[in-house]
């Protein structure tokens, strides 16, 4: 039953870009590391940079009325995050935001991009237990 | 409200004590920083927040706290936080605001 956890290769959420479903992004987080067999300590980590990621977007993609949508994609040794939003900044620093500091802490790896699809946020987690065996 | 955020002000030793728990993001950041503020302004004193039910934090918030902690100690007075979970210290500690904020025990030990 383990292969079917992830029959598509991978789980997409989408959510409204408002505050409001942050809340809603970090417990789905948390459910879907859980159930790839994240430690609780990894499962913390995963969701707090989850929820950064999203905060990130709407602070500095603004209420555009549109989506941010959240793929996660779980491989034998590592959860692959992506959270992207489609939109203009309406804020152009970034380098000194307390939430991207905080998700380059709780990951193995972290990549921000923009272009004129929006804003893109890569991390990887890797984890110590096996879960496809 | 995803958090919940009690007070009640202490005579005796001139100081707030708080309890907060559940979670703050950004959809509430400004409401707890707003509720605390009005603390303070309503009474000065030192503000001890009991974080024992305090299940998550976001970056948002933890500057909301940094905004109070300014006001706080701009008369004077200091921000103690309590009970602090192990895996909020942990972005306490990431961000360096373990180093702004006073992180203690239990509040009847002091």
């Amino acid at each position: 039953m383990k292969n079917d956890l992830s029959p598509n290769g991978n789980i997409q959420l989408s959510l409204p870009l408002n505050a409001a479903y942050v809340s809603a992004a970090r417990l789905t987080a948390s459910s879907i590391a859980n159930r790839f067999a994240f430690n609780i300590d990894e499962i913390e980590d995963i969701k707090a940079a989850v929820s950064e990621a999203c905060t990130f977007l709407i602070k500095k993609l603004g209420n555009t009325g549109g989506d941010f949508t959240i793929v996660f994609d779980p491989s034998r040794d590592l959860m692959r995050i992506t959270v992207k939003a489609a939109g203009t900044l309406v804020c152009g620093r970034v380098d000194e935001e307390m939430g991207l500091v905080m998700i380059r802490a709780l990951m193995d790896s972290f990549d921000l991009s923009f272009g004129i699809d929006g804003v893109l946020i890569v991390m990887l987690k890797k984890h110590r237990k096996i879960c496809f065996d | 409200m995803n958090f919940i955020l009690e007070s009640s002000y202490d005579e005796e030793h001139k100081r707030w004590n708080a309890v907060i728990s559940g979670e703050v993001d950004i959809f509430e950041s400004d409401a707890m920083k707003n509720t605390l503020l009005q603390l303070v302004l309503d009474k000065q004193g030192d503000l001890f927040i009991d974080c024992r039910g305090l299940e998550y934090i976001d970056s948002t918030a933890l500057g909301a706290l940094v905004a109070v902690n300014r006001n706080v100690a701009a008369a004077g007075y200091s921000v103690h936080l309590l009970n602090i979970r192990p895996n909020l210290a942990k972005l306490f500690k990431i961000t360096n605001l373990d180093h702004v904020f006073i992180l203690e025990g239990d509040i009847n030990e002091k």
